[in-house]
């Protein structure tokens, strides 16, 4: 029981970063049914970003989070204008190897720049302070993370339900020549989608640099448990996307203080088999 | 074959055979080698991934599979190649049958992501795996005079005829595959799987078949790169990577086309050893691997086809 009140507290606060990084990939394949294979390269980026700019300018990372959402939402742009409208015309093989083509490229620069040595932030002002609560250790940067996720759910959550601009993203999503019947201008709301993807999971790298390590591989953990998130709340759902995450992270930090860290990955995997195999359409699918 | 796939062929072959003789280098001679053994992995993976459309991220674990019961065999019983060869595709092809028979359950981007899912568990347990040497890799014993059974030889010459009889029957099988029923199902099913499932055709079974096929090719070339190399390790047949590096080597050249995988291995494997000669002699890596996915995107986004498909456009124009 000792073992199982931290896991769990920090499964949960884990999980909703979790969610934040599928929550992009949910949106974009509700909105234009593609998967981004690059949307872990796209957490790589967001990491570098916020890694750059806390120990250049020496500001806190948390600071840095407007940073990466910006540079998250144009390389999401530039991703869908310049590569993306032309692989939705191609066949499913194409779109596949074409957003893997992006990941490898991503991937690839930022190991020709950065080298693939993994580094961290040192300084901030949640980095390496903690609350000693009788079992259960917290950090504050678990904690000041979890917060800015539920946040920034919060705010996507409100936009697409309580906003015009939501209403037309989801009648895209829905039937998109029915959508531009009513006068949606359906290839910007693809667009959007890719902004507020690359976005959402800019802001995700920049909050995970604040406890984890920054490599040019990171992204392909990320995207594996991403993919997992995403198939277990439903792709396009954002409820889902959140409660699977906080499921997911349940899953990783409780599994792992029972069969060991090194079996982490296994566990992920055998999920993600379980949900495609049992319940292709996921929790909150349609 | 049609009469310009018939000249290409030929092409091919006199330029293999001529090859040993008309290059003294060493380097370029292991390039062709290599080149000749992308040939056979693609070749099978384009079965799978260009004929039936399912993008099976794996190829790299069938190669692996072979090449480790080929090495292992070797190493702890002294078993001779062409004993060990027939168990290693054997055990290829039921790892393939088993994985494909689940996998198979799931369609487009589940089936996708579920063969990374696969390779990266494999790859693990491979790295971890110390009764076969984990990651430092097997290493076969040389022998002191050049043994036929054992398939070592003093000159790369022998492995250079040895690949290309092996790319030789790929392609001569793979022109007959592409005649047969289960090519034509195949790519019925790439076009629209309702259809074909409504002419009857068991798509499930069918894909099951296919991937075991492919399953077969990566098996023969997998235990031909251990004999080559004497030396493997799951870095070098096991890794995601090399599935990756196979399957958009295909997409370049052109999926779905018989000789869109030798064109992309023509292109991407002398590219990948010079440049990376080149670049690994200045401190840069990762360029090549740049190269090709900028070459995959342009591809996937405007020509889906791959080279061939540009190749076949030009013509039908003229």
């Amino acid at each position: 029981m000792e073992l199982l009140l931290p896991a769990t507290i920090s499964g949960l606060l884990m999980g909703m970063i979790f969610g934040l990084v599928a929550l992009g990939l949910a949106i974009i394949f509700g909105v234009m049914n593609i998967v981004n294979f690059a949307h872990g390269e796209f957490l790589m980026v967001g990491m570098y970003t916020a890694f750059l700019t806390a120990t250049i300018l020496s500001v806190d990372p948390l600071l840095t989070l407007p940073v990466a959402a910006i540079i998250g939402l144009l390389l999401g742009l530039a991703s869908y204008y310049l590569l993306v409208r032309y692989l939705l015309k191609g066949p499913m093989l194409a779109q596949l190897l074409g957003t893997f083509g992006l990941m490898i490229f991503l991937r690839y620069l930022a190991m020709s720049i950065f080298g693939p040595d993994y580094k961290n932030l040192e300084h901030g002002l949640l980095i390496g302070k903690t609350i000693n609560w009788g079992p259960v250790v917290l950090s504050y940067s678990r904690l000041g993370t979890a917060a800015i996720s539920l946040l920034a759910f919060g705010i996507i959550y409100w936009l697409m339900n309580y906003t015009r601009l939501g209403a037309a993203l989801k009648a895209t999503a829905l039937d998109v020549e029915a959508a531009s019947y009513m006068g949606i201008n359906t290839e910007r709301m693809r667009g959007f989608a890719w902004a507020l993807g690359g976005a959402t999971v800019g802001i995700a790298g920049a909050l995970l640099t604040n406890f984890y390590y920054v490599f040019p591989t990171v992204g392909l953990l990320f995207v594996m448990i991403a993919f997992t998130t995403v198939a277990l709340g439903g792709f396009g759902s954002i409820k889902g996307a959140f409660i699977a995450g906080l499921i997911i992270g349940l899953i990783i930090d409780v599994g792992a203080t029972y069969v060991g860290p090194h079996h982490k990955l296994a566990l992920i995997y055998l999920t993600y088999f379980l949900v495609v195999v049992l319940r292709p359409q996921g929790l909150f699918g349609w | 074959m049609p009469a310009s796939e018939r000249i290409c062929f030929i092409l091919f072959v006199i330029f293999c055979l001529v090859f040993p003789w008309i290059t003294k280098g060493s380097f370029a001679q292991a390039v062709m080698i290599q080149f000749l053994i992308f040939c056979l992995y693609g070749l099978g993976w384009n079965l799978i991934g260009g004929y039936g459309g399912q993008v099976a991220l794996g190829q790299a674990k069938n190669v692996g599979m072979s090449a480790y019961t080929v090495a292992v065999l070797m190493v702890w019983w002294d078993i001779p190649f062409w004993v060990s060869t027939p168990l290693g595709v054997i055990v290829a092809t039921i790892e393939s049958f088993i994985l494909g028979y689940f996998l198979f359950r799931l369609r487009g981007h589940y089936f996708a992501i579920a063969t990374i899912a696969v390779s990266l568990v494999w790859q693990q347990l491979f790295i971890n795996w110390n009764l076969i040497g984990g990651a430092r890799g097997v290493e076969l014993p040389l022998r002191e005079t050049p043994n036929f059974l054992y398939m070592q030889f003093d000159s790369p010459v022998y492995y250079h005829y040895f690949a290309f009889l092996l790319v030789l029957a790929a392609i001569l099988y793979m022109n007959w595959f592409r005649k047969s029923k289960l090519g034509y199902q195949l790519r019925m099913i790439n076009s629209s799987e309702d259809m074909a499932e409504s002419l009857g055709i068991s798509i499930h079974w069918v894909k099951v078949k296919a991937y075991c096929i492919t399953g077969v090719f990566a098996g023969l070339g997998g235990a031909f790169y251990t004999v080559y190399y004497n030396y493997i390790d799951p870095f070098s047949v096991m890794h995601l990577e090399l599935s990756v590096m196979i399957a958009l080597m295909t997409m370049i050249g052109g999926a779905g086309s018989m000789w869109g995988p030798i064109i992309g291995a023509m292109i991407l494997i002398p590219l990948d050893r010079y440049l990376g000669a080149w670049l690994g002699g200045i401190g840069i890596v990762g360029v090549d691997f740049m190269i090709y996915s900028m070459m995959v995107m342009i591809i996937s986004a405007y020509e889906p086809k791959g080279i061939w498909g540009i190749i076949e456009k030009a013509r039908g124009k003229r």
